[in-house]
């Protein structure tokens, strides 16, 4: 049986199912005969998960995980909260077994929360709930997952990858992960990456499909699962993998080695982030500084917006993975389509040519400074840079760059820690931007072409809109002339030019891009090393002739094919 | 019984980190501490009925505080929420 799903963590992973449930098992409803003894029972169920919680939230502090941390930490608190323990032991004193007398009334905490109607508060159910499976759970005797502990070759089943179970996880045992819920940019998802393991998500009926100790195949790169296969499904993936399996052993020893052409001309390879804990990772998989830290994550899912000290916390630990490389991070970059409440961003029909990113932040010093400052007092603890999204015109460059000094003066005067030589970029990502970037290169110290909005606003196509998906590519000669004129402006005014978007780990076109002088490639973490190999195969000759017949060509697919086959040709050597 | 009414200051109110920083202070006192809010009687050692009472920035509320310790409770609760409750 094949089952599709989201590839979210490539790779081939071939192993046993084990289902891994959060949920505890049905509740019996009875009256214990002794009530002092069911109450002691309940305390101690409750002990015991508040020292379990404890300890996976200082397993997940260590790993840099701060927010999960933090959630687990809050769990502890809720649970032993006065109002819930005495209600609980009424209930019991009642006639309650402890496993009802939980649910009873962690339920009507869910409900009381629910029926707020405050956004916050309603998110906050959802912490009650997964604290009375987990109690619950105690209560019955149901350890606590603990994944570390599997056998080798499991493959791991479940409806979502919740914090608490990814402690402990490793490589090592685990073949592969399915869940019923997640997307490419979920927690499973990246969490999958990170540690390596072949993951397909998002299997909606994943749970009822599948069986404990089951034979399963999972093809992470392309997104299918394969229940109970044949001989022959086995000897074509056992194939596949093994084909893997060389390749990232073949990328391996590209680590440590510096990134540089057939010619030995060397180039930046830095790696996309969303967090400081990404950050370790990218570090760890040889990623020679962050080409773009985003810094959203420090300003979603809360009630107000961070301030100064906890963002220059969570910039200086990144900058600090670093040391002297480069870590360039991109201010707010936000709009209407994000939920983000207390910014109070009105609805609009067409978030993505709206109120956001640098439109929003120059209408809101207070918030916008406040980021800068923490930017450059981080910027004293490393190499750190300042980017500044969705750039259309030079006026908005100009005025950040006076809000930068206003910055610069305060922090003067309050005696701060600072670099007041931080280096501060832009994003090309507008086609406005692209075509006065010959001005643009004048008023700032780099550039990052942002490929992923420039080619949807170039080509004007939505890549979520599958009427019109086939309009959005890189490969567009439109795209492409854009992103050779930045390059060229750039270095005409004697700037660096890096690009951020996925086009920059395309094996396809980083000839083209080479030949039109393309100094820094930001990728995702996993595709550094394969990034560093691809940009060993050309030499500046080469590249400036395939760059030139591709441009000739008049269609995207056209382009698309003329540039695979040259890279088929010169992998085949 | 004494009583102090006030003005939450701080920009995320009684939400989950200062609400539990709030509860764990309160809770080395033995009188009651009650907030009133909006007509409710909010229990101020209980975690889970202050988030549910939605108490955000600029809310008027008034802290009672009842038992042996009463004035040293309620001290201690208009000091927190006057500082901000943990926020910087």
């Amino acid at each position: 049986m094949m089952i599709r799903g989201t590839a979210a963590s490539e790779g081939i992973g071939i192993g046993t199912v084990k289902i891994v449930t959060t949920s505890p098992r049905d509740i019996e409803y009875y009256a214990p005969e002794n009530k002092a003894d069911e109450i002691n029972r309940y305390n101690e169920a409750l002990e015991s998960f508040c020292a379990d919680t404890e300890k996976m939230a200082a397993e997940l502090s260590e790993a840099a995980s701060e927010k999960e941390a933090e959630i687990l930490k809050g769990h502890i608190q809720m649970i032993r909260d006065p109002f819930v323990t005495s209600q609980i032991t009424d209930e019991i004193e009642k006639g309650s077994c402890a496993e009802a007398a939980a649910e009873k009334v962690l339920n009507s905490v869910i409900e009381m929360f629910k029926a707020t109607g405050d956004q916050l508060t309603m998110e906050r159910a959802t912490d009650v709930a997964d604290i009375k499976a987990r109690l619950i759970m105690h209560l019955q005797g149901i350890e606590d997952v603990n994944l570390s502990r599997v056998p080798s070759g499991t493959v791991i089943v479940t409806d979502d990858l919740t914090p608490s179970m990814t402690v402990g996880i490793t490589g090592d045992q685990i073949a592969g992960i399915i869940t019923a819920k997640g997307g490419y940019t979920s927690h499973s998802a990246i969490l999958s990456r990170a540690l390596g393991i072949p993951a397909v998500l998002s299997v909606k009926d994943i749970m009822t499909s599948i069986s404990d100790g089951d034979h399963v195949i999972v093809d992470g790169s392309e997104g299918l699962v394969i229940v109970s296969p044949t001989e022959a499904d086995s000897e074509k993936y056992a194939k596949k993998a093994a084909e893997f399996a060389e390749m990232k052993r073949q990328l391996q020893a590209f680590k440590g080695k510096p990134s540089v052409t057939a010619d030995g001309e060397p180039r930046e390879i830095v790696a996309n982030i969303g967090s400081p804990a990404d950050g370790v990772i990218a570090k760890n998989d040889d990623a020679e500084g962050i080409g773009l830290l985003r810094t959203e994550f420090l300003y979603m899912n809360r009630p107000s917006a961070p301030l100064e000290e906890e963002q220059f916390e969570a910039y200086k630990k990144v900058a600090e993975t670093f040391g002297d490389k480069p870590v360039i991070i991109r201010t707010l970059d936000i709009g209407g389509d994000k939920e983000v409440p207390y910014l109070n961003l009105p609805h609009e029909d067409n978030p993505f040519m709206g109120y956001r990113a640098i439109r929003f932040c120059l209408n809101n010093h207070d918030l916008f400074q406040t980021q800068l400052k923490a930017l450059l007092r981080a910027s004293a603890y490393g190499n750190v840079s300042i980017m500044i999204p969705m750039i259309t015109t030079v006026d908005e460059v100009r005025e950040v760059k006076k809000l930068r000094d206003q910055c610069i003066e305060d922090l003067t005067r309050e005696g701060k820690n600072f670099n007041p030589d931080t280096p501060l970029g832009i994003m090309v990502e507008t086609p406005a931007a692209s075509i006065i970037a010959d001005r643009l290169a004048l008023e700032v110290d780099f550039f990052s072409i942002g490929t992923n909005d420039l080619t949807g606003y170039t080509m004007a196509a939505d890549r979520g809109n599958s009427q019109v998906q086939n309009l959005y590519s890189a490969f567009d000669p439109a795209v492409l002339r854009s992103i050779k004129r930045i390059c060229s402006c750039a270095h005409n005014a004697g700037i660096p030019v890096g690009m951020c978007g996925e086009a920059a780990s395309d094996p396809a076109l980083i000839p083209v891009l080479l030949a039109f002088g393309l100094d820094e490639f930001s990728v995702s973490h996993e595709k550094v090393l394969s990034t560093r190999y691809n940009l060993s195969l050309w030499n500046k000759i080469e590249a400036d002739h395939i760059a030139r017949h591709a441009l000739a060509r008049d269609s995207a697919a056209g382009i698309r094919r003329y540039l695979n086959d040259k890279v088929k040709r010169r992998i085949r050597k | 019984m004494v009583n102090q009414q006030l003005k939450v200051s701080n920009s995320q109110g009684f939400h989950m980190r200062p609400a539990t920083m709030f509860v764990s202070e309160m809770a080395k006192f033995q009188s009651s501490v009650t907030i009133k809010f909006n007509g409710l009687n909010v229990n101020g050692k209980s975690l889970m009925n202050l988030i549910a009472a939605c108490i955000k920035f600029g809310s008027e509320i008034e802290i009672v505080c009842e038992g042996d310790d009463e004035q040293a409770a309620l001290d201690k609760a208009v000091e927190l929420i006057q500082s901000g409750l943990g926020e910087e």
